[in-house]
């Protein structure tokens, strides 16, 4: 019996000193995967949006690809020089890109709604449309498309040479399937509905009222035809991600549970080998339609390790750098400055989100003061080393809707004061203790967010306390709206449209309004932009509710992501990076001899 | 012997249920929920709902225990939540083995060096070796897998270029030298004390004078006599730790990138992962109890004064 205790005491104890080390989690794991140099919470980082794009390419296939205007966003240095090679189909074949890469939650395309899953899940099925590594929208297993007068309804030319990795010809009838079982509620995707709720019928499907999507129509082999609700700018662009996927029927029926291990995909590469927690290979499929793959595989180490050293010791071609390295790494002495490559920001961003149904965050005054009081620009520049730029708005630049005249509300201690002064909780003993809950594991809280609690400390003598909390309870109590204050949270945009920021944070019933926030004027607002047709009024709206929520404070916006650091090794050529996921290893290839 | 044995055994079932009992309960009503970690900032009340329908979660929780149990008598430990579609055991089997290979080679390490260095020390008692080598065990024991890693690794990967940095190549690869050295030499200092002192303990017995005076080799006295005898207590220890070898540190996976079963039980700790957590406590305590058992039999049959009823 004694035994047994001190077998339990010593248990406690040792999950104890794990638990203490945890903290050491985030330099560990500090760019491990190239698209995030900056440590956010994984589970949120979700796929950024789908590009400027319009409707009004009406009809297109790839022989038109070179008279597309450009976006005006530009998917970051490597790619804007190697823009041509693309299309020329100069065939450098061969070669083997290694790179970190962690588990991904799920390989099931209709599954799938992070980065760690979709950047491999990109690679290996394919859809009707697709993005080039300029945020373009392309034709994909579709060779080209019509819109309607009335732009709601899609007819897809499927071109007759594409087939799964097995040979078998993908038709119309496949999508149809796809689509459908995408939408089944027993599939349980928790991405369906974001994606592929504006084609008439999901919704039914969803609902389980019926297994057929009444909106996609199967013409013959080779043409399929969708229907959406209402008239869509962006609605193509949704079409690209991964919940629009093709999948083979057969494979999914017969391939038993684990199916998306073996996947019989549609894309450029095939999996050749995968062990839960150990590697991933990827081999190039001859059977591709479009420009064939040039890398013979892709060897991704699932089982972890420090970034750097690893790409320093010539064991990956490619790594994000973290914080702590960029200063080494940009030094002009080091070997390693020459193989730095400028990564295009995602669109996202962090905030200080405040529950205003509570004391002392009722009073808008006090809210305004601690807006007021924290100086961005500093943090960004001496704490945050710029890989962040400040954000007064909620729509990140270069977003639909993004307004340049915005009036924030920036750094002005007097102001902060002054606002103190007016709030009813400017005396201390009135307002109840504060405390900003954070996710994590110990240690760590986030530097930026110390600096602050500094500042208000200094500026308006406000004492504010943190409280960190684990990250699955953390989420539980954010449903719940259990939290005074909350940080430690960012969010990235699903698709290119200001529904996505202000409408589904803000809206009073909306479930991710964390803050409990609700505003009559904004609500009517949002349900008026949500049926607003013609998009520059819709734009405007949307530039309005910002306005006011500025005004409001309900949160503190902190950043937007800036420019990250990648290494890159010389020799891997056409490695395009982009600020989401898009398919992009089939362009890459391999030049040793430079 | 063999009663002690049965009634021994009988009592794991019992232990087993126990612990099973609590890790489901905690698990069940503690904070967090698998499914809003699942769904992340995709959470909505009607996803929840069909997400905890799919996977059996809005179910009665003694219903999902019996289920879950009945199941794992059988050898099936369920599916994973977070890995969905993939089966507890086959997850957890690959992640053992790896942990296993790891602790098996620094096992040989730490009873080679513990083995030698303290029988060799004990015969040095009294010279200024003995306490020495002692202080410089107990010295590389005291600090910790944290620091001792990343430095081995730094000097052996990128100053000295000796090995990768990282990555798992199987129980013969270059890579594995690096645990093997820095878990087992620390791990080592246990057995060197316990190797000293027995082997002193031995050395100072009336037999080995009696070897002696019957003009036996020195050879013959010490491996026939005198290190079969202090080997005894060795062999307790080793079966004791037998219990631990199925984990290693995460502290040590995470920095080696070896795709062992300490980082896998941490992550799905914080995803909320129920099956293979309730599964790992499962085989965890079960081995822990046979290695136990195994270590009073061996102990019985090595030093045959010790009787069990």
């Amino acid at each position: 019996m004694l035994k047994l205790l001190f077998q339990i005491i010593r248990l406690i104890i040792i999950t104890m000193i794990l638990l203490s080390i945890l903290s050491c989690n985030g330099l560990i794991g500090e760019g491990t995967s190239e698209e995030s140099s900056r440590v956010v919470n994984k589970e949120l980082e979700r796929d950024s949006d789908r590009g400027n794009v319009s409707n009004n390419n009406i009809s297109t296939d790839e022989n038109n690809l070179k008279e597309k205007s450009k976006t005006n966003k530009t998917p970051g240095k490597i790619a804007e020089s190697k823009d041509k090679s693309i299309l020329d189909l100069n065939l450098k074949s061969g070669g083997i890109l290694r790179r970190l890469w962690s588990d991904p939650p799920t390989l099931d395309p209709h599954l799938s709604s992070d980065t760690t899953s979709s950047g491999i899940v990109v690679e290996i099925h394919s859809g009707l449309v697709s993005l080039n590594p300029q945020l373009e929208i392309i034709p994909d297993i579709a060779k080209s498309w019509e819109v309607s007068d009335d732009l709601l309804t899609y007819t897809f030319k499927i071109r007759n040479n594409a087939v799964f990795h097995d040979g078998k010809k993908i038709t119309a009838k496949d999508f149809k399937w796809s689509f459908e079982r995408a939408s089944n509620p027993n599939t349980a995707s928790p991405v369906a509905d974001t994606y592929l709720s504006d084609i008439v019928g999901v919704d039914k499907v969803l609902e389980g009222i019926t297994e057929n999507i009444a909106g996609v129509k199967v013409i013959d082999d080779y043409t399929l035809q969708i229907t959406i609700d209402e008239p869509k700018a962006y609605f193509l662009a949704k079409l690209t991600y991964p919940t629009a996927y093709v999948l083979d029927k057969d494979n999914v029926l017969n391939g038993g549970k684990n199916w998306a291990d073996k996947p019989n995909g549609a894309g450029p590469f095939k999996i050749k080998e995968y062990k839960v927690g150990e590697r991933l290979i990827l081999e190039r499929n001859q059977n591709y339609h479009l420009d064939p793959p040039k890398l013979d595989r892709i060897v991704m180490n699932l089982a972890g390790g420090q970034s750097m050293a690893m790409y320093e010791n010539d064991e990956i071609d490619i790594t994000g750098v973290g914080m702590l390295d960029l200063e080494r790494v940009l030094d002009t002495n080091n070997p390693l400055s020459s193989e730095i490559v400028v990564a295009p920001p995602s669109f996202s961003i962090s905030y200080i989100g405040f529950n205003i149904n509570v004391n002392p965050f009722d009073d808008i005054n006090f809210r305004k003061a601690l807006t007021y009081a924290i100086n961005k620009p500093l943090i960004a520049k001496e704490v945050l080393s710029d890989l962040v730029v400040p954000a007064y708005g909620i729509l990140p630049p270069g977003f639909p809707g993004y307004n340049s005249d915005l009036k924030g509300l920036e750094f002005n201690p007097d102001l902060a004061r002054e606002y103190l002064k007016k709030s009813k909780y400017a005396d201390p003993e009135s307002r109840d203790r504060i405390v900003i809950t954070v996710p994590g594991s110990g240690g760590n809280i986030g530097i930026d967010l110390e600096v602050i609690l500094n500042m208000w400390s200094e500026e308006l003598g406000v004492q504010v306390e943190i409280q960190q909390v684990e990250w699955a309870t953390y989420l539980e109590d954010l449903q719940k709206r259990k939290f005074q204050s909350f940080a430690g949270l960012g969010w990235e945009s699903d698709y290119p449209d200001p529904q996505n920021f202000l409408d589904i944070l803000f809206h009073s019933d909306s479930e991710l309004n964390h803050g409990g926030y609700s505003n009559k004027v904004i609500d009517e607002l949002i349900v008026k932009a949500r049926t607003e047709l013609d998009y520059n009024n819709r734009i405007l709206i949307y530039q309005d509710i910002e306005q006011n929520l500025i005004d409001d404070s309900p949160w503190i916006p902190l950043w937007y992501q800036g420019e990250r650091y990648v290494l890159l090794k010389p020799y891997i050529k056409d490695y395009f990076l982009t600020p989401m996921v898009i398919p992009k290893l089939r362009y890459v290839y391999i030049d040793k001899t430079e | 012997m063999l009663f002690y044995i049965i009634r021994r055994l009988f009592w794991l079932p019992v232990l087993l249920f126990v612990i099973s009992f609590i890790t489901f309960t905690l698990g069940t009503y503690g904070p967090g929920d698998p499914v809003v970690v699942m769904l992340g900032n995709k959470y909505t009340e009607e996803k929840a709902d069909n997400l905890r329908e799919s996977l059996g979660l809005n179910r009665p929780v003694l219903v999902q225990y019996f289920d879950y149990m009945s199941g794992a008598l059988k050898g099936d430990f369920g599916e994973s939540l977070r890995h969905r579609g993939r089966s507890v055991s086959s997850l957890l089997a690959s992640k053992i083995w790896v942990s296993f290979q790891i602790n098996i080679s620094a096992m040989i390490v730490s009873l080679l060096l513990g083995v030698s260095i303290g029988y060799f020390i004990a015969h040095k008692q009294g010279t200024w070796i003995d306490p020495t080598i002692v202080t410089i065990f107990i010295i590389s024991m005291s600090i910790p897998v944290m620091v001792s890693i990343p430095y081995l690794l730094r000097l052996s990967c990128l100053t000295l270029n000796l090995i990768p940095c990282s990555g798992w190549g199987g129980f013969w690869d270059l890579r594995m030298l690096l645990p093997a050295f820095a878990l087992g030499i620390p791990g080592s200092c246990a057995f060197m004390r316990l190797m000293r002192a027995s082997t002193l303990d031995v050395l100072g017995q009336d037999f080995i004078r009696t070897a002696h005076a019957k003009g036996l080799s020195e050879f013959t006295v010490n491996s026939r006599h005198i290190l079969k005898n202090a080997l005894i207590p060795i062999i307790t220890l080793t079966s004791f730790s037998l219990s631990g070898m199925l984990t290693t540190s995460f502290i040590v996976e995470r920095i080696l990138g070896f795709p062992g079963v300490g980082n896998f039980l941490i992550e799905s700790i914080f995803n909320r992962d129920y099956p293979v957590i309730l599964a790992f406590t499962l085989i965890g305590s079960t081995v822990f109890v046979l290695a136990n058992l195994l270590a009073d039999i061996l102990y019985a049959f090595v030093d045959p004064r010790i009787r069990y009823s």
